[in-house]
């Protein structure tokens, strides 16, 4: 079994080093280290650890867990050298339309379905997060019952939702949005609280069905489109599904009238975002999430807060937003009100909630609401700031559930209030729980803060006073989070106040696993908070790129 | 530029002890309990020690450099991002630059010296008050981590050059802030306590954050790719002249708001009395000398905005200033004679001092923006020397608090440890229900604590402004701008009226708490055994004593600049300049104004005073003698006492005084509002949110099942039914396609 492992391993490196030393250009550097590699290890580990014998799957587990945490650190290392330019020199000032690393091969002739992958300033952030996020979530959850197929799910999910990410064809698009699913609802079916069942449930058909209305959006997009003869186009069809090309055809036609007609603009755009709403998610489609995050085990939730919700973000700003421009301004109104609901709807729900994982995942809420908020500023800040929105709560809300879980972990509970004066007994927990609610209510020099920031500078000169709404929310904000952090950290006499759910027991600290999934995400908190630049320039050139290819008629 | 210079390295002052933090953190965490690391490291206070010495030595380079220049450099670009003007169609995205910088002025200069040097002289007076304390064992690592971590909040907000790093460090430092109050997180009074303070702090921010939005906007167009909010452009008077006044002042009058949170004025004054709740060198440090000050700091960084303004366009705002100071003023002072809390009168003498400073800056504004520059630099340089000696005095006056409210601990440890005999009483001396800060339990500690005894001596008069001593010089001159404000605009008479007012009230509960603590015969037994014994305690009381009784050569050495008196410049001696001080106090050409200054050393110095000396006056006890600068005081307050038969439970029973115990209801009000009003539509909002957006969803999910279950009632399973289903629909389709034909 573990020769069999590192024979994959071997060829997963195999795969791609030999051709690295070779000319630069030619290596596909996404297909197979990022997305390929994960789900296909991942799935010979199932097939592998999928025992029916209960002593068998236990002995099985912890080189299963290693040989996956090994294995996610490839895409990491993969993704990091190309931030650092280890591998090839990656010029990430692009053009609008135009993408690194591109690569592209036919898949389905007949219907114009290609495999197109490629990264640009929008999707590279992503991808990194998700990279790094997979192992900080294996290491977090290291301790996870039936870790033989647990850690696998995991690693599988991290390869579908870099293929979400990379995708430059919407057919491929599509597939692995439907992908990232399939390993979801396992984690939740298999490893979650009591209502598991039915929390899987409701996650899978909720999203599914915005997915549906989605694909409908999709597939009358592919046929509207103008016929046209080349590669990509199908030969039976003679459409694409390949992305590069219906932009380029969708901005000629904007910059010399209105691509499709204002109407059906209009309803296509409204399709695909009730898609992407549903996953954001907005309110009022936002009720799969509490019930799915409270079930979900601890690293479901990491990943599903971390980089799921992001999809429908990503999704929004590469499709929609990028083909009907006309269709931005029409709604700009109800897309800024939607994004005011969810801000203030999720952060006063917060308020009301006695559930400490339930409370964190209405604040996922009402952090989403900012993206949408920055979306409809029109602002390159704006858009910038929901670009950096959605990278640093990808940091933050990882360590929030990391918390969470910790906290059910050793306390059996997750009421707040049920274990008070946590600062005697579990140092560690109380100052990972201070520090990432800190992060999360927006302090400066933390991630968070500088998209709050900017997007409240990017609101102020369409939207005027309606500011106060966000204001009022940083305040509600920090009521709830401190309000927990007070009845959780604080209080409980000279002795503490030791839960009853632990009958008795002294309650520990966290484990080294939890200690050093969370300590990586606090620095790259602080890190990302004090030089936000990092990521910030790459997000602002692919920002300024997309508002003189989209939005500014005749750019580039 | 040239070379290197000392502004280049500016950056370090507030850099250092930021790097401090996460050091001694850690390295409390790995030596915690090891005898090195508590007898010589004093669990991280010489480190700290040793940063903040390194930060004061680097400060006051640069103040002897900066004495009378600007400086400004660059450190850091924060980040980049762009901005879309869709009106200039040539060049539609230009870059805006988010950096941080250095900049140092007087008004730096001034409060980097306050913050260097109280974090200095504090830190000391940590070392002997944290490390005595067997309740601190274990956590004082956490204590000074924290506390370096609040100064480098401090000082980088002092240095900072623009208004976005200036809000960053103030963020930083309400974090301490919450962190220091919660310093004893078991007790739920302290997490009530920091809870409070970082929420209603934060409740200014958002207003701050709003204004600063609304300031960025303003200056977008005019700051190129520099950065909106950078001092270099927002105070650039052709920027100024350019942005539309009335949205000026609304951007202005929301950044107020947040200084209103920060320092403690009415209505936002609430946290300060509870953040009492941290250890004394949190209280000295953040909640009497530095933070509260950075409300200040905000508003008299508007000054320039106030100058260019067209004239008389930012009036209101300047009116609102003062007035809120005047309120806060009298009602500070008032809930205070009722205190019986040592540090919560100070608490609420901070606050009303605080407001002094508004009320000047307010007239300073209003002059400035009226274009009475002479007053408006007179009131300016007295609003700023008032800051300057309130922080020393307060920073004194809480350390002198709290060598007593630690010896008076020592004490009643020692007198249970004899009275119950030898059980094992050591941790428990917070158990019982002997309170060390109640003035009640006091008295007589004059001749027991004679430097501490000294120190709060000095410290109060400067606070109630007896003439000659700290901080008189700077409070007549408040009172007197608002005076000379009020003469050229009648609303200015109301805040005018009430420091005027708060200056007799100063008097007198200032008094009161020196009486009570140190005058007359030992109230308890624990009172009798105090004793001043706890090393390093003294030496920044000491310090500050003599800095508290010498700000009268700071005040001549700058007497130029405060009198307005420009044409003389600086005085060639700071003799000539006392005496001109002192000419211009007490012999004015102007008779309104010397009338005022008598008026007001009657209220300070005998109405209040001697109303607190026939109440609380009284001799020490038989063989115990005061020091002999103390010693004429309380004699004199016993013979006040004495003669007067002045009945008090008339007042102690009114409706005022009850009210008055209960902070004249602001926190029970806000409590209640948070709790029932904020917390209830938040519960109502989480049951709305999962019984009926989620009840619609359930419902669609039932309604799909029970139509599926219905249609599998369809599924019988008989070979007729099927043909026949058949059959229909067969005739429905070619009912259909004939239809369609």
């Amino acid at each position: 079994m573990l020769i069999g492992g590192l024979l994959v391993i071997v060829a997963g490196i195999m795969a791609f080093f030999p051709k690295m030393n070779s000319s630069g250009e030619d290596i596909d550097l996404i297909s197979l280290p990022l997305v390929g590699f994960p789900i296909i290890v991942s799935c010979i580990l199932l097939a592998f650890a999928s025992q029916e014998n209960r002593s068998r799957r236990e002995i099985l587990a912890v080189p299963v867990k290693l040989f996956t945490l090994c294995a996610s650190m490839i895409p990491l290392a993969v993704s990091t050298a190309l931030f650092f330019d280890w591998l090839v020199i990656t010029d990430w000032d692009l053009l609008y339309n135009e993408y690194a690393l591109e690569k592209e091969y036919v898949w389905i002739e007949s219907i114009g379905v290609s495999w197109h992958v490629g990264m640009d300033g929008l999707s590279f952030p992503m991808v990194w997060l998700t990279t790094f996020l997979v192992p900080i979530t294996i290491i977090t959850t290291w301790d996870e019952k039936d870790g033989a197929t647990y850690h696998p799910l995991l690693l599988m999910m991290g390869g579908a939702l870099i293929g979400v990410f990379v995708a430059l064809d919407l057919f491929l698009f599509y597939v692995f949005w439907e992908l990232t699913l399939i390993p979801m609802f396992f984690l939740i079916l298999k490893w979650g609280g009591k209502d598991r069942r039915y929390a899987a449930q409701k996650f899978f058909i909720y999203t599914f069905c915005a997915s549906v209305i989605m694909l409908l959006g999709l597939i009358t997009l592919y046929f509207l489109q103008p016929e046209g003869n080349g590669a990509q186009y199908g030969t039976v069809t003679g459409r694409t599904f390949d992305m590069t090309e219906l932009f380029k055809n969708a901005k000629y036609a904007n910059d010399n009238g209105v691509f499709l007609g204002k109407g059906m603009q209009y309803v296509l755009f409204a399709m695909l975002m009730i898609g992407f709403l549903v996953k954001l998610p907005a309110v009022p489609f936002h009720t799969w999430l509490p019930d799915a995050h409270v079930q979900a085990p601890t690293g479901g939730s990491m990943l599903l807060a971390g980089v799921m919700l992001k999809m429908g973000a990503y999704g929004m700003l590469r499709i929609p937003i990028a083909i009907f421009p006309d269709a931005v301004v029409y709604y700009q109104d109800v897309i800024m009100a939607i994004g005011l609901i969810s801000l203030v709807w999720g952060a006063i729900v917060c308020l009301g909630q006695t559930n400490l994982k339930r409370m964190v995942a209405y604040s996922s809420v009402s952090h989403m609401g900012v993206i949408l908020l920055g979306i409809a500023s029109m602002q390159p800040i704006g858009y910038a700031a929901a670009l950096f929105m959605m990278f640093a709560h990808g940091i933050i809300s990882p360590m929030l559930f990391a918390v969470c879980g910790a906290f059910k972990h050793h306390y059996h509970s997750m009421e707040i209030g049920a274990m008070r004066g946590m600062a005697k007994w579990s140092p560690y927990l109380a100052v990972y729980m201070m520090f990432a609610w800190m992060a999360s209510l927006g302090l400066p020099l933390l991630a968070g803060f500088v998209a709050e920031l900017m997007v409240m500078i990017a609101f102020w000169p369409e939207y005027g006073w309606w500011i106060l709404l966000p204001g009022a929310v940083l305040a509600i904000t920090a009521a709830y989070y401190l309000w927990s952090m007070q009845r959780t950290i604080f209080e409980g006499g000279d002795e503490g106040q030791p839960p009853e759910s632990l009958n008795g027991e002294i309650p520990p600290d966290i484990t080294l696993p939890e200690n050093i999934g969370m300590i990586i995400l606090a620095i790259f908190t602080v890190i990302f908070g004090i030089f936000p630049f990092i990521a910030l320039g790459m997000m602002d050139d692919w920002t300024v790129a997309f508002f003189k290819g989209v939005f500014i008629s005749g750019g580039i | 530029m040239s070379g290197s210079e000392i502004i280049d390295y500016a950056v370090l002052i507030p850099l250092m002890p930021f790097l401090a933090f996460p050091v001694i953190l850690f390295l409390g965490r790995l030596f915690n309990g090891t005898p090195t690391w508590v007898r010589d490291v004093k669990e991280g206070g010489i480190i700290a020690l040793t940063v903040m010495g390194a930060s004061l030595v680097l400060t006051l380079l640069v103040i002897k450099e900066h004495m009378n220049k600007v400086g400004a450099a660059d450190v850091f670009t924060w980040f980049e991002s762009s901005w879309w003007d869709s009106t200039n169609a040539s060049d539609p995205i230009t870059t805006k630059i988010f950096g941080f910088g250095i900049y140092i002025d007087h008004l730096t200069i001034m409060l980097l010296f306050v913050a260097a040097f109280l974090c200095f002289l504090i830190n000391i007076f940590s070392i002997g008050y944290m490390n005595t304390d067997s309740i601190n064992d274990n956590r004082n690592h956490r204590f000074y981590a924290e506390f370096v971590l609040f100064c480098s909040g401090m000082l980088g907000m002092v240095l900072a050059d623009s208004f976005l790093w200036l809000f960053i460090f103030w963020e930083l430092m309400g974090l301490c802030s919450y962190l220091l109050i919660g310093f004893y997180y078991e007790r739920p009074s302290a997490a009530y306590a920091a809870k409070k303070a970082f929420l209603t702090t934060r409740v200014g921010d958002v207003f701050l954050v709003i204004g600063l939005v609304m300031l960025w906007n303003l200056f977008e167009p005019y700051a190129g790719t520099q950065g909106a909010l950078s001092y270099a452009v927002v105070f650039d008077p052709e920027n100024i002249a350019r942005v539309n006044s009335g949205d000026l002042q609304l951007a202005l009058g929301m950044m107020f708001i947040g200084a209103v949170g920060k320092s403690a004025q009415f209505p936002l004054h609430v946290w300060l009395p509870d953040a009492m709740e941290g250890p004394t060198p949190v209280s000295a440090l953040i909640h009497a000398a530095t933070m509260v000050n950075a409300g200040l700091y905000l508003v008299a960084r508007m000054f320039p905005f106030f100058m260019e303004a067209e004239i008389g366009t930012l009036s209101t705002l300047a009116i609102v200033i003062a007035v809120i100071g005047g309120i806060t003023a009298v009602m500070a002072a008032l809930i205070a004679f009722v205190q019986i809390d040592l540090k919560k009168v100070l608490a609420y003498s901070t606050m009303s001092q605080l407001a002094y400073i508004f009320t000047g800056l307010g007239s300073a504004l209003w002059a400035a923006n009226n274009g009475y520059e002479t007053i408006a630099a007179f009131a300016m340089g007295a609003s700023l020397f008032h800051l300057f000696n309130h922080a020393m005095a307060k920073g004194m006056l809480f350390m002198a608090s709290g060598s007593v409210i630690h010896e008076m601990h020592h004490a009643h440890h020692e007198v249970a440890h004899h009275g119950h005999g030898d059980d094992d009483h050591h941790d428990d001396h917070h158990d019982d229900h002997f309170d060390a800060q109640s003035m009640e339990n006091m008295g007589g500690l004059a001749s027991r604590m004679p430097i501490t005894a000294t120190a709060m001596f000095v410290g109060s008069m400067s606070i109630i402004g007896i003439p000659l001593i700290g901080g008189f010089w700077s409070k007549e001159g408040v009172i007197a701008s608002a005076w000379k404000v009020s003469l050229k605009e009648p609303v200015f008479l109301l805040p005018a009226m009430l420091i005027l007012i708060g200056a007799g009230m100063t008097g007198f509960y200032m008094s009161r708490m020196w009486f009570m603590t140190f005058a007359g015969k030992p109230k308890t037994e624990v009172a009798e055994h105090v004793h001043e014994q706890t090393p390093w305690i003294p030496i920044p009381l000491v310090i500050l004593t003599f800095m508290t009784l010498g700000a009268v050569i700071l005040a001549g050495m700058h007497a130029g600049h405060w009198l307005g008196d420009f044409e003389k410049g600086h005085y060639t001696s700071f003799i000539d300049g006392i005496g001109a001080e002192m000419e211009y106090v007490f012999l004015n050409d102007d008779l309104f104004l010397m009338v005022l200054t008598y008026v007001t050393i009657g209220l300070s110095l005998i109405v209040g005073p001697s109303l607190a000396m026939k109440l609380y006056g009284g001799n020490l006890d038989g063989d115990q003698k005061a020091k002999p600068w103390m010693q004429w005081a309380i004699s004199l307050s016993a013979r006040v006492n004495k003669n007067s038969n002045f009945d008090n439970t008339a007042w102690a029973n009114s409706s005022l005084a009850t009210s008055l115990h209960k902070r004249l209801h602001f926190d029970d009000v806000y409590d209640a509002a948070m709790l029932k009003i904020v917390v209830g539509f938040a519960k109502l909002s989480a049951i709305f949110d999962s019984k009926f957006i989620d009840g619609v969803i359930k419902s669609i999910e039932s309604t799909s099942q029970e139509a599926s279950r219905r249609l599998r009632a369809l599924t019988t399973g008989s070979a007729r039914d099927y043909i026949m289903m058949t059959a229909l629909g067969t005739l429905v389709i070619f009912i259909l396609l004939w239809g369609v034909a």
